[in-house]
């Protein structure tokens, strides 16, 4: 199994407080790895620092064989970092298809140049992109939905577009931020049957989850944060039975 | 006759006006009052080239939208790089700024203008300027049109709808708003070329805030992120100071008289319809997917 | 000649002129701080406020003093109106920031095009001469009126200051300043702040326009560019830092003064542009002179989260 993300001493801090202290972390190929741990632990942070969204204080980041650090949020994304939103933030005045056809990473159709110069192979990616969207809606079973504005579908739909969205990306790197919560019933059931399929292909996924049922259920090892540090790493059983995380999570 | 023709010539030219001011901050967002500079600058560049260097009508006007868009990235390029806040203050000093540079230009004729720019039709003048300004608002018009329906269209829609989710979904939002921003600059620039062949005279007083004032009444009221919202507004708006005119009021008032209607009727939208007259086709799903 | 005597001169006259702009840039600062808008109706206010100063004193010859009172009335008048008519209804309707902007500046542009209809387009003064009583010291000349702007707006920033740190009110702005949502949590009637940090703005621009017109003479449109000024003192000073923009507003006031000795007075409006992109491309944050800690004022950090 190949690495697809190596974290070597990240470090970050807001303000006074350390939100990431010389994080060390790896991520392999077909492992879908939970993120751990209470409120404040670190958790989002250290997606927006692998994603881009926020610059580390120190430490590498490297994806594959390139090196993420300095790059920005956009150009993390185009090398593969693909990852939903606690809050979903899907493109509300779009449609569900619509929403997707943002995501891939090189589109000819938003370069105005290309727009103007090359119109029929703008026209050949939008069919292809469509037709890849919809794949991924009918693997998700919301094809019947593709043309309906986001704000009209129910919650758990609307979950399952952002994971739909972010599968669009072809890169090797998934990160999934609370995509369980709030989700119930077959929504839930599609939702861990693709991620796990998208394991199987090879993806790396990282999973921040506070319900631990989830976890147990979704990954395959898991690692636990608290106060900006990792504590443990490991099989998921072996970490949800030990002692520190009863001390921490229930003692706290 | 004349007069019809000679008013369909400012439609044509303000149509122009408004629709590439409405796709910066109608479709792009992005706030700025300098819009006038790039159509001084369009009037210019072909009043320069015109008169020193006697160059061809289409190449001057070609010049004039290229010089407007270069000049456009000296606004664009500093102020998004820090924020979309920031353009509105940077575009008012850019449009002050190159104003006062005008002015104090003398191969551009300083304040007192330029003029002597010659004339490059034949036959009715009125006539075939309003012809071509017209032909030329059609063709913004739609071209407008095809890039907001298009996937270009659904890009800028998902930036405006959630910046960070489109950066992380790999998309240069800044290039957009860069592109965006060039794109209405130059199509000023060739308003302004149109207007410095047909007037033949170009002072640094016609572009002045109550430009920025017109345009973005025309805009505001027309209906912001429409297509055919600031073509509505150019119509309304260049109608009424010719209903004013009937009133013969002293010229030292009807200017101001005129600001004075574009300001309040801006101010009277943004509070009871703050969409403007046509409304945009958000929230439906009426981009890429059924077409 | 480039004497000492001649620098001298130049930076007191340059000391004398800042005065007014510093507590324009202020009263722009604090709007920015607290309400947290860019008040681009800054400009109409100054014109409400000068017009009728100009008024009182020139049509009704009414004595300096009553006009003043009258300017700052009008001002704080028309600044009220806008935020309880205007702002709060945008407030409620979570308008974009696209309306804020839209509204504040074509609300400047309205009064400047109102006033041009009323009082003309020739330049009006508020004094009857516009020459002061002068002393020469050490071979500089200082006359009255230097003496009365700079007096005026140490005192008036002053008092500011001991209003913004010291009072009830000024603690309260300065909570809602940091955290509207948290300052009505506890309390805060933060529309009230809002109010008196719009009247604290009103009575520092009617001072300044009332020194501004005693000294010089202006038209409807005058103000817009003054106003511009003061927004470059406030982007140099640092958003949210009401004494930066001060300081900074005493900086380009000098620093325009000495430009006379290098670039010729055609070229001396452009300047003010260029140091407003000067500003923006490399101190967008404002000059940072002291090292306190501050909370990143655009840097893109959404929420820590978990």
């Amino acid at each position: 199994m190949t690495t697809v993300l190596n974290l070597k001493g990240v470090c970050k801090r807001f303000g006074g407080v350390v939100v990431s202290d010389n994080i060390d972390l790896e991520i392999r190929s077909g492992e879908i790895l939970g993120l751990i741990g209470p409120n404040g632990a670190g958790k989002t942070s250290l997606f927006n620092l692998i994603s881009g969204v926020v610059p580390a204080d120190a430490g590498t980041i490297v994806l594959g064989d390139r090196t993420l650090t300095g790059l920005p949020l956009y150009a993390r994304a185009r090398l593969g970092v693909a990852r939903t939103w606690q809050h979903m933030r899907l493109f509300g005045s779009l449609s569900v298809l619509d929403n997707m056809m943002i995501a891939p990473s090189h589109y000819p159709g938003e370069s105005l140049w290309r727009l103007i110069t090359a119109g029929p192979s703008v026209k050949r990616a939008e069919a292809a992109t469509r037709e890849r969207a919809h794949k991924i809606l009918a693997r998700m079973k919301l094809d019947a939905l593709a043309n309906a504005n986001v704000n009209d579908i129910t919650f758990g739909q609307q979950k399952l577009v952002g994971l739909a969205r972010a599968l669009m990306s072809e890169g090797p790197l998934l990160l999934l931020d609370e995509p369980m919560a709030g989700v119930e019933g077959m929504a839930y059931e599609t939702m861990r049957d693709i991620v796990r399929e998208e394991a199987a292909a090879g993806r790396a996924v990282c999973v921040v989850e506070h319900n631990v049922s989830f976890i147990r259920d979704l990954c395959n090892s898991a690692v636990f944060m608290a106060q900006g540090r990792i504590l443990e790493r490991g099989d998921v059983t072996t970490l949800l039975e030990s002692k520190t995380l009863a001390e921490l999570y229930f003692g706290q | 006759m004349e007069y019809v023709a000679s008013l369909l010539v400012l439609v044509g030219l303000y149509v122009i006006l408004a629709s590439s001011f409405n796709l910066i901050i109608g479709f792009g967002g992005l706030i700025s009052i300098a819009h006038p500079i790039f159509f001084a600058l369009g009037a210019y560049t072909v009043g320069v080239l015109s008169t020193q260097f006697g160059l061809h009508p289409v190449l001057s006007v070609a010049a004039g939208f290229g010089i407007s868009m270069a000049f456009s990235f000296m606004l664009s390029l500093p102020s998004l790089r820090i924020s979309g806040d920031y353009l509105l203050i940077t575009s008012i000093g850019f449009q002050l700024g190159l104003l006062e540079i005008i002015k104090n230009l003398d191969f551009v004729g300083g304040a007192s203008g330029l003029g002597g720019i010659p004339n490059v039709v034949q036959g009715n003048r009125n006539l075939v300027f309003a012809g071509i300004a017209l032909g030329v608002a059609f063709v913004v018009v739609l071209a407008i049109r095809a890039l907001v329906r298009g996937p270009y269209g659904r890009a800028i829609q998902a930036m405006r709808d959630d910046e960070l989710a489109f950066l992380a979904l790999g998309r240069n939002a800044m290039n957009i708003k860069i592109a965006i921003f060039a794109l209405g600059s130059g199509v000023a620039g060739i308003a302004g070329g149109l207007y410095a062949y047909y007037y033949q005279y170009v002072t640094p007083d016609q572009f002045q805030i109550l430009q920025s004032a017109m345009i973005l009444t025309m805009v505001v009221v027309g209906g912001m992120g429409s297509v055919l919202g600031p073509v509505v507004g150019a119509v309304l708006l260049l109608l009424l100071p010719e209903a004013i005119t009937f009133l013969n009021l002293p010229s030292g008032i009807m200017g101001p008289l005129q600001g004075v209607i574009f300001t309040s009727l801006v101010i009277l939208f943004l509070f009871l319809r703050p969409q403007g007259l046509v409304a945009s086709a958000k929230g439906s799903a009426a981009h890429g997917g059924q077409s | 000649m480039l004497d000492f005597q001649t620098l001298m001169q130049i930076f007191w006259t340059g000391l004398a002129n800042s005065s007014y702009a510093v507590l324009l840039a202020a009263a722009f600062a604090l709007v920015l701080k607290v309400v947290k808008v860019w008040n681009f109706a800054q400009a109409g206010m100054m014109g409400i406020a000068y017009y009728t100063m100009y008024a009182a004193i020139q049509k009704f010859g009414l004595p300096g003093s009553v006009a003043l009172l009258l300017g700052a009335l009008a001002a704080i008048a028309a600044a009220l109106a806008m935020e309880v008519f205007g702002l709060q209804t945008f407030r409620r309707r979570h308008s974009p920031p696209l309306t804020f902007f839209i509204f504040t500046l074509v609300l400047s542009e309205l009064v400047q095009y109102l006033l041009a209809m009323i009082a003309g387009t020739e330049p009006v003064s508020l004094a009857a001469t516009l020459m002061s009583t002068s002393h020469i010291v050490g071979g500089v000349v200082i006359s009255e009126w230097d003496l009365k702007a700079i007096g005026t707006t140490v005192v008036l920033m002053g008092l500011l200051y001991l209003v913004m740190h010291r009072s009830r009110q000024g603690q309260f702005m300065i909570a809602a300043a940091d955290n509207p949502h948290l300052s009505r949590l506890y309390g805060i009637n933060v529309r009230r702040v809002y109010a008196v940090t719009f009247v604290i703005a009103a009575i520092l621009i009617a001072v300044g326009m009332y020194l501004f017109g005693t000294r010089a003479s202006m038209v409807p449109n005058t103000p817009l560019e003054m106003m511009l000024f003061a927004v470059i003192a406030a982007l140099l000073g640092g958003m949210g830092n009401v004494f930066g923009a001060a300081i900074a507003a005493v900086f380009l006031g000098l620093l325009r003064a000495f430009s006379i000795l290098v670039i010729p007075s055609a070229w001396q409006s452009l300047i003010l542009y260029a140091l407003l992109f000067i500003t923006i491309l490399f101190f967008p944050q404002g000059v940072r002179i002291k090292r306190r800690a501050r909370k990143p004022a655009t840097a893109a950090a959404p929420a820590a989260g978990v």
